[in-house]
C-alpha cells in the first residue's frame, strides 16, 4: 500500500520533471530564435525587436528553474562524488546513509526558496509589477516568480524521494551529452 | 553617549561619485552635526558594490533589511515606483541638476505620491539625488541639426528611447553605457544618447565627435531611503540630523555633477569633439513630435490615486520659477 | 563568535561539505543561510537574503550566453566538426617525432574557438585521436595525456564557459573576457607543442609512436570543405564580438544558429539529436546557473562578514608583496583543484580576493584569466579531475587507467603552471586584444 503511494508519487514527481524540461527546452529554442530574428531585423531592416532585452533576462530564469527538478532527478546537479565513491566500494551502507542526509539537506534548502518565493508571487500577481520601460516594452514579474516556486518546489519533492529510495547512483562524471547518439 | 548603528547599502562600487560623495560627504557631516549635542554617535558600515546587493537590489535590500539606509536607482523601478520617472517624463525642460533635484526633492515633501511609494517598500523617503546634467546626442557622421537625426540608428537606455519616438524612422537600439563606443565605432548604431561626462569618460569623441546640444535635460535617479522598522526605532534628534543632512547631500551631489558636466564638455573638445549647437525652435519641434509621455506618467498616478496632473503642474511651476521653462508646455494635453 | 570567524569557519565547512559529496549549491547556499542567520541572530534577515539572491542573480543579460554557447558547442560536436579539423591537423604534422599529438594539441586549439567547454574537447578528441595514436605505437600514457592536456583549451581560448562565469562574478564584460582568453590559450597551445617536441627528444619512450609511410594527402577541396565550416563560426563569433557588431549574447545565438545550419547541410542532425541536444543544453544552464546564484548567497555572506576586507587589511598590513599574494592565490587554486570543479574553485575563490584584486589596482580581466587557467589546472589533477575523467569513461578500454590518464595529463599540468606564471608575470598578454 505505502510502496504503491510511493511509487505513484515517483511517477508524478518524474512525469512532472520531464513536463517543465520539456517546457524549459522550448524556451532555449525561443531564446535562439528571438536574438537572430533581432540582430537580422536591426541589421538588414533598421528595425530591432523591441524587448530583446528583458525578453532574454526573462528566458534565463525560466530556463534555470524550469530545468532544475530534471537535473535534480537525473542527479546532475554539480557536486564531487570522489569520496562518496570510495567509500561506497568499502561501506555501501554509509555511503547510502550520507547520500539519504545530503538528500534531505537539498530538500530543506529548495523548499526553503520555494517558501520564501511564494508570497513574492502572490504579491507580483496582485499588484502587478512589471519590468522594462513603459511604453517600450514591459513583461509582468510573477510569472518569474512563480517558475522559480514551482521549480524549486519540484525540486524539493524529487529530493523527498531520495531521501526515502536512496537509489542515486555514484558515477564519476555525467556527461550525457557527449554519449553517442541514442538510435 | 549612545552609539547608534547604521548598514548603509548600494550596489554601485565605491567609486562611483554619488557612492564616493556618501562616505566623504553624507557620513562626516552626520557625525559632525550628532557630535554638536554629544548625546549619539553613529556607527557606520558601509557595503557597496554587490557585496550584499547589486545595484537593482538596493530596494528591496532596504525593504526587507539588509541594509538600513540605502542608495536606491530609482531609474531601474518604474513599476514600483512610477512617480519618480517624473523628470525623465519632462524632457527639453532643465539641463540643471541642481535645480532638478531641489524640484523634484519639493514635490516628494508637498505630495505623499512618492512618499507612499517608497512606503509601500518599508522604507522612508530622505531626498532626491541627481547625478548628471543631460542627456545630448553623440553621432559619428556630421549632423548639424535635429533633422539629420532622422531614419538614423540611436543607442540608448530606459525612458530615453522613447524621446525617439520624435524623430521620423529613427530607430532605438537599446544598450549598456559600456557597448556604446563599440556600437557607434562599428556603424551598429549612429548616434548614441548619453551625459556629456560618460562621454568623455568612455572617450565617445574619438568615434562620434559630433555632439547635438539637443538638452534632452536632467534626470532625478537617486533616492536616498530608510528601512521603515531601523527609522521607527531612530532617536528623534537622529532622524532630524538625517533628514538636514539628506538635503544638503542632494544640493551637494548635483553640485558636483554640474562641475563635472562642464569639465567633460571641455574634454570632450579637447578630445576631438565638437558641439553642435540646436536653435529652441528645432528642440521644439522634436519635443512637439514626441507622444505626451509627461501626460502619460500622469495619467499612471492619476490611476494608482495620486495627484499625477498636479504634480507634474507643480513640478513644472518649481522649475519655471527657477528660470527653466520647457519648450512645449506638458501640462497642455 | 565574530562575524569574521563566522566567515571563515564557514569557508572551511562549505570546502569540508564539498570534499564529502554535497551537491556544491546547496552546500554554498546552506551553509551561508546559516552563517547569516548566526551572524547576524537574525533568521529573518536570512530568509531575506536567500529571496534577494535567488530573485535577482538568474535575471541577467549576459547569462543567455551560457546556454547559447553550450548549444553552439554541442551543435558543433555531434557535426563532426572537431574530427574534421583534427585531419587537417594531423596531415600537416605527419612526419615529425610526437606529430599526431602536436597536431591533436591544433585541433583543439581551433575547435576550442567553437566550443565553450572541456569536457566537449576531451570527449571528442578522446575518440578521434587516442585510437590513431595507439595504432601507431605511441605510448598509450603519451595518448590520452595529450587529449587531456589540450582540452583544457576548450576552457580557456573563448568562447568559454568559465570566463563567462568569471565575467558575471567579477563584474566584466563578457566581450572583453572572451578577447582575453586569446593570446593565452594560443600560447598554452603553443607551449604544449613545444613541450611534445622536447618529450620526443629527451624522453622518446614516454612518447612512443613510429613515423608512418606517407598516405594520400587531401584534396584543396577536401581540406576547404573540412575546415571552412569551423573557421566561418569563428569568423562569425570572436569577429563579431571582437568588431563590436555583436554582443556576446548574441554572437552565442548566431553562432548556435550557423552551427545548426552547418549540421543540417551536413545531414549530421536528426530530430532526435537535435533535441536531445536542445535538451542537454538545458540541464547544463540549469547545473551551471543555480551554481551561480548559490554561490552569490556565498559571496553576499562573505560581504556581510566582512572576510574580502579583513584578508586586505592583513595582506597589506603584512606588506606582503605581490608575488606573495600570487603565489597564496595559486596555490589555494590547486588545493581546491585536486577535489573541484572549475566553476566551483572561479565561484569560491574569486569573492574573497576580488576585493583585494581591486585595492592593489590589479587589471580584473588578468584576474580573470589567471584565475580560470589556475583553477583549470585542477582538471588535470587527481584524485579528482573532469577531463581525465571524461577520457577514461569515453575510452572504455580496460588496458589504459584512470591512473594512466593523470600519469600522462601531468606533464601537461606542468606545462600549464609555467604559462601561468608567465600570464602572471606579463600581464599584456591577457590585455593587449582589448
Ligand atoms: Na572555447
Ligand atoms: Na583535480
Amino acid at each position: 500500500m505505502l510502496k504503491s503511494a510511493f511509487a505513484g508519487l515517483s511517477r508524478v514527481a518524474n512525469f512532472l520533471a520531464i513536463s517543465t524540461n520539456t517546457l524549459g527546452t522550448l524556451v532555449v529554442l525561443a531564446l535562439v530564435m528571438v536574438l537572430n530574428v533581432d540582430v537580422i531585423a536591426r541589421g538588414l531592416f533598421n528595425a530591432p525587436l523591441k524587448g530583446t532585452y528583458e525578453m532574454v533576462q526573462f528566458s534565463v530564469v525560466l530556463i534555470v528553474f524550469l530545468q532544475l527538478p530534471d537535473v535534480v532527478r537525473v542527479d546532475r546537479l554539480t557536486r564531487s562524488d570522489g569520496f562518496l565513491s570510495v567509500i561506497g566500494n568499502r561501506r555501501p551502507g554509509v555511503a547510502a546513509n550520507m547520500r539519504r542526509i545530503i538528500n534531505a539537506v537539498s530538500a530543506i534548502f529548495m523548499g526553503l526558496i520555494a517558501y520564501i518565493t511564494f508570497p513574492e508571487f502572490l504579491h507580483m500577481w496582485d499588484t502587478n509589477d512589471y519590468f522594462g520601460v513603459p511604453g517600450l516594452f514591459t513583461l509582468p514579474w510573477w510569472p518569474v516568480k512563480l517558475v522559480i516556486t514551482v521549480g524549486t518546489a519540484l525540486s524539493c519533492l524529487i529530493f523527498v524521494l531520495k531521501v526515502v529510495s536512496a537509489q542515486d547512483r555514484p558515477a564519476l562524471v555525467r556527461t550525457p551529452e557527449h554519449d553517442e547518439p541514442r538510435t | 553617549q549612545e552609539t547608534v548603528s547604521a548598514v548603509v547599502i548600494d550596489g554601485y562600487p565605491d567609486r562611483a561619485m554619488w557612492v564616493k560623495e556618501f562616505t566623504n560627504f553624507f557620513i562626516p557631516q552626520m557625525d559632525a552635526k550628532l557630535a554638536e549635542a554629544g548625546n549619539y554617535k553613529m556607527g557606520w558600515q558601509e557595503n557597496y558594490g554587490g557585496s550584499i546587493v547589486k545595484p537593482k537590489g538596493v530596494l528591496e535590500g532596504v525593504q526587507l533589511g539588509l541594509g538600513d539606509i540605502g542608495i536606491v536607482t530609482t531609474i531601474f523601478h518604474s513599476s514600483k515606483l512610477p512617480s519618480q520617472g517624473i523628470s525623465g517624463s519632462t524632457p527639453f525642460v532643465a539641463s540643471d541638476a541642481r535645480a532638478v533635484a531641489k524640484a523634484v526633492d519639493e514635490i516628494a515633501r508637498e505630495f505623499p505620491a512618492m512618499n507612499n511609494e517608497f512606503a509601500a517598500q518599508n522604507q522612508v523617503y530622505l531626498a532626491t539625488g541627481v547625478v548628471l546634467d543631460t542627456y545630448q546626442v553623440f553621432c559619428s557622421s556630421e549632423v548639424s541639426s535635429i533633422a539629420d537625426l532622422e531614419g538614423k540608428k540611436i543607442a540608448g537606455a530606459g525612458l530615453n528611447l522613447r524621446y525617439l519616438e520624435g524623430i521620423k524612422d529613427a530607430a532605438g537600439v537599446r544598450g549598456g553605457l559600456t557597448d556604446f563606443y563599440n556600437m557607434v565605432q562599428t556603424g551598429l548604431v549612429d548616434c548614441a544618447m548619453l551625459w556629456p561626462e560618460a562621454a568623455s569618460t568612455f572617450k565617445i569623441a574619438e568615434v562620434a565627435p559630433y555632439m547635438l546640444k539637443v538638452d534632452l535635460g536632467a534626470v532625478n535617479s537617486k533616492t536616498i531611503t530608510v528601512n521603515a522598522d531601523y527609522w521607527a526605532k531612530l532617536p528623534d534628534e537622529v532622524k532630524e540630523a538625517l533628514q538636514a543632512v539628506a538635503i544638503e547631500y542632494r544640493d551637494h551631489v548635483a553640485g558636483i555633477a554640474m562641475d563635472r558636466a562642464e569639465a567633460s564638455r571641455n574634454t570632450y573638445v579637447e578630445q576631438g569633439g565638437t558641439i553642435i549647437e540646436v536653435s529652441d525652435e528645432d528642440r521644439a519641434a522634436w519635443a512637439n513630435a514626441m507622444p505626451n509621455v509627461a501626460q502619460e506618467w500622469a495619467a499612471v498616478l492619476n490611476d494608482r490615486g495620486e495627484a499625477g496632473t498636479e504634480m507634474l503642474a507643480a513640478y513644472l511651476g518649481k522649475l519655471s520659477d527657477a528660470g527653466y521653462d520647457g519648450v512645449r508646455d506638458w501640462t497642455a494635453e | 563568535m565574530t562575524p569574521i570567524e563566522i566567515g571563515l569557519i564557514s569557508v572551511v565547512a562549505i570546502v569540508f561539505l564539498i570534499y564529502s559529496g554535497v551537491y556544491i549549491p546547496v552546500a554554498l547556499g546552506v551553509v551561508s543561510f546559516v552563517s547569516i542567520w548566526l551572524m547576524r541572530d537574525n533568521f529573518t534577515l536570512a530568509l531575506n537574503l536567500l529571496k534577494v539572491a535567488v530573485g535577482d542573480s538568474a535575471m541577467e543579460y549576459s547569462f543567455a550566453t551560457i546556454p547559447l554557447f553550450t548549444f553552439m558547442g554541442l551543435i558543433v560536436s555531434k557535426a563532426g566538426l572537431g574530427r574534421d579539423i583534427y585531419e587537417v591537423m594531423t596531415m600537416r604534422f605527419r612526419k615529425v617525432k610526437g606529430g599526431i599529438g602536436m597536431a591533436t594539441v591544433g585541433a583543439n586549439a581551433v575547435f576550442a574557438a567553437v566550443t565553450g567547454s572541456s569536457i566537449a574537447s576531451a570527449s571528442v578528441f578522446t575518440k578521434v585521436s587516442v585510437p590513431q595514436m595507439i595504432a601507431q605505437d605511441y605510448n598509450p600514457r603519451f595518448a590520452v595525456g595529450v587529449v587531456a592536456g589540450s582540452s583544457v583549451l576548450g576552457m580557456i581560448i573563448p568562447p568559454s564557459a568559465m570566463l563567462i562565469i568569471y565575467s558575471f562574478v567579477a563584474e566584466q564584460s563578457v566581450g572583453d573576457m572572451f578577447l582575453a582568453g586569446v593570446i593565452p590559450g594560443i600560447m598554452l597551445a603553443i607551449a604544449y607543442v613545444g613541450a611534445i617536441w622536447v618529450m620526443g627528444r629527451f624522453t622518446p619512450n614516454f612518447v612512443g609512436g613510429r613515423v608512418v609511410e606517407d598516405t594520400e594527402w587531401m584534396s584543396k577541396r577536401e581540406v576547404a570543405s573540412k575546415t571552412l565550416p569551423t573557421l566561418g563560426l569563428i569568423t562569425i563569433v570572436l569577429g563579431g564580438i571582437y568588431t563590436g557588431w555583436l554582443t556576446a549574447v548574441e554572437a552565442g545565438a548566431a553562432g548556435a544558429l550557423v552551427a545548426l545550419l552547418i549540421a543540417l547541410a551536413r545531414r549530421t542532425m536528426s530530430a532526435r539529436t537535435f533535441w536531445d541536444a536542445l535538451l542537454e543544453t538545458g540541464h547544463i544552464t540549469a547545473a551551471i546557473l543555480f551554481l551561480i546564484t548559490a554561490a552569490s548567497i556565498y559571496s553576499r555572506m562573505l560581504g556581510l562578514a566582512g572576510l574580502p576586507n579583513q584578508l586586505q587589511d592583513i595582506l597589506a598590513g603584512n606588506a606582503a608583496s605581490f608575488w606573495t599574494i600570487m603565489l597564496l592565490y595559486v596555490l589555494l587554486m590547486l588545493f581546491l583543484g585536486t577535489l573541484l570543479d572549475t566553476a566551483s574553485i572561479i565561484l569560491i575563490v574569486v569573492p574573497l580576493f576580488l576585493p583585494l584584486a581591486e585595492a592593489l589596482d590589479m587589471s580584473l580581466i588578468w584576474f580573470g584569466i589567471i584565475t580560470v587557467v589556475g583553477a583549470e589546472i585542477g582538471l588535470l589533477t587527481p584524485p579528482l579531475g573532469i577531463s581525465c575523467f571524461v577520457i577514461k569513461s569515453t575510452i572504455n578500454d580496460d588496458r589504459i587507467s584512470l591512473k594512466d590518464v593523470f600519469m600522462g595529463a601531468l606533464p601537461f599540468a606542468f606545462v600549464m603552471l609555467i604559462v601561468l606564471f608567465i600570464l602572471i608575470e606579463f600581464p599584456i598578454l591577457s590585455l593587449a586584444l582589448i
